[in-house]
């Protein structure tokens, strides 16, 4: 069993985007990829309610046409405060979604955080948060948190289940690895299109496998080439390949 | 067979590599099935006179040229670097070089760049150039070194029709006149794998179909990067088993002289 943790499908102002989510889903065939955990990040930055209620609309379509494979994160930014939380319960509760993704609209240990972790609490689900940490004054993304903030946000929020995004996506992952090193109850996602060798032997022995959940971020071959090429133990490998993110979804409801 | 036109011995200032001595890398290719790997020092893309990482090149892969194939890095701006080509190809027995002008401070287009590359020629090398030695989210705070451009590499390929050029670790190319049908250029080039898409957007595929097979090599850019991740790409691309084989290891021979 392989779930991806993180990854994307189309949005549908592009012509072809049932073409496009199909090559997904035949790529993660061709990988054994069985489940992705999906979402659709907003045409706006810093993203719109309108375009996040947009976004997660395609997103259950897109869901809808492939129901065996596909979950579905609500994309939201949480600076709408009330709005944003009533579309992400509207998300989980009526459209089935298992998660939440969050991008670069506020940095996560700041308190417009604070009332969105908290539901995901309630609700039982994970927030997927993007996240990178660069040694340089990242003006695309000014607003990109990194592992430090999801380890501050994470241990304030213990019974959360915060996973920090895309460990081979965000710039330093050295650096990811040891910012999350006294978070416990923080996850980190493999993905990202770095394939450095020894990434996930160093965070198996930094964060213990428990916490790491395998994810391409549509970087798919990266994704598995990194785990199959990581010299760490089968069971291990398991955990990070499915069994961490079924524990993860199991917790819903409980 | 599998040989890896894109591998490394040394040690880079950055990060620590691990199997970065030819123990190290011989048996990382065990491990990934990888049989021949034309390596080079990543040492000498810092040291400023990098024919001593070509000389710790020399003595790593000295009782393993059955399996390590060395390529040399020359910096053609740095003083007496024709005596170092010399002893590279006659002592060392380079069959390639790896060049790196945006860390040794010349340009694509520099007359120097234009010597080693006829002298190189000469000899019959491989010239190959990363596009990318790291990603740029990654870079220490020291150093902001761009990729090559692909525009200047088509250029470098017209002015230099009877060299032998590899660019391993970009990706784009069908963007560029290097990855299109009928682009003029001579077929004097082959691209590395390691970074192409291979499934979704596939990149891969794209240029077996507008290029030809005969110009993509296995590169994946080791002790740097998992070996595993080319070899996965490899065996997932929609491919038939005879274009695997010129990826995995026939255009390389080719491009190498081997037997």
């Amino acid at each position: 069993m392989i779930i991806d943790a993180h990854a994307h499908i189309t949005r549908h102002s592009v012509e072809d985007w049932e073409a496009r989510d199909d090559s997904i889903i035949a790529g993660a065939d061709a990988l054994g990829i069985d489940q992705l955990c999906v979402s659709i990040t907003t045409p706006s930055k810093p993203s719109t309610l309108e375009d996040c209620i947009m976004v997660n609309r395609w997103a259950a379509e897109g869901i809808a046409r492939h129901p065996d494979r596909l979950l579905g994160y609500a994309y939201i930014n949480p600076g709408y405060f009330q709005e944003a939380l009533d579309e992400v319960r509207y998300c989980i509760e009526e459209l089935g979604f298992i998660g939440i993704k969050t991008y670069n609209d506020y940095r996560c240990n700041e308190p417009v955080y604070y009332p969105l972790v908290e539901l995901s609490i309630e609700l039982g689900v994970p927030i997927l948060q993007h996240a990178g940490h660069m040694h340089y004054y990242n003006e695309v993304q000014p607003r990109i948190s990194d592992g430090a903030m999801v380890a501050e946000l994470a241990n304030r929020y213990p019974e959360a289940m915060i996973i920090c995004g895309h460990i081979g996506g965000g710039g330093d992952w050295e650096w990811t690895i040891k910012a999350l090193r006294d978070a416990p109850t923080a996850y980190a996602d493999t993905s990202g299109s770095v394939v450095d060798e020894g990434m996930i032997e160093m965070a198996v022995e930094v964060l213990g496998a428990d916490r790491l959940l395998f994810a391409c971020d549509n970087s798919l071959t990266a994704g598995i080439g990194k785990l199959q090429g990581a010299q760490i133990s089968d069971e291990d490998k398991e955990k990070i390949y499915a069994g961490n993110m079924q524990a993860i979804l199991a917790r819903r409801g409980e | 067979m599998t040989i890896d036109l894109n591998a490394y011995l040394g040690h880079w200032p950055f990060r620590r590599l691990r199997h970065n001595t030819a123990d190290g890398l011989l048996a990382l290719m065990d491990r990934a099935q990888i049989d021949i790997a034309c390596v080079s020092s990543a040492s000498a893309i810092f040291y400023k006179n990098s024919q001593a990482g070509n000389e710790e090149l020399a003595e790593q892969v000295a009782g393993h040229e059955d399996r390590l194939v060395p390529f040399a890095v020359i910096n053609p701006s740095y003083i007496d670097w024709e005596h170092d080509l010399r002893v590279c190809v006659e002592d060392f027995g380079a069959r390639g070089l790896r060049l790196y002008p945006n860390y040794h401070n010349y340009g694509l287009r520099d007359s120097c760049l234009g010597e080693l590359i006829s002298a190189a020629t000469e000899h019959d090398l491989v010239v190959s150039f990363p596009v990318r030695q790291i990603d740029q989210r990654q870079r220490h705070w020291l150093l902001h070194i761009a990729d090559l451009s692909l525009g200047e590499l088509e250029a470098l390929v017209e002015r230099h029709p009877d060299a032998k050029f590899a660019f391993v670790n970009g990706l784009g190319f069908t963007n560029s006149r290097l990855g299109q049908a009928d682009s003029g250029l001579p077929g004097n080039y082959v691209m590395g794998i390691s970074r192409m898409c291979a499934l979704m957007t596939n990149e891969v595929g794209a240029l077996i179909d507008s290029v030809g097979v005969e110009r993509l090599v296995f590169g994946s850019g080791m002790p740097f990067k998992y070996p595993e991740v080319s070899n996965v790409k490899l065996a997932a691309m929609d491919a038939t088993e005879q274009q695997k084989e010129a990826i995995r290891s026939g255009n390389a021979r080719r491009l190498l002289g081997m037997q």
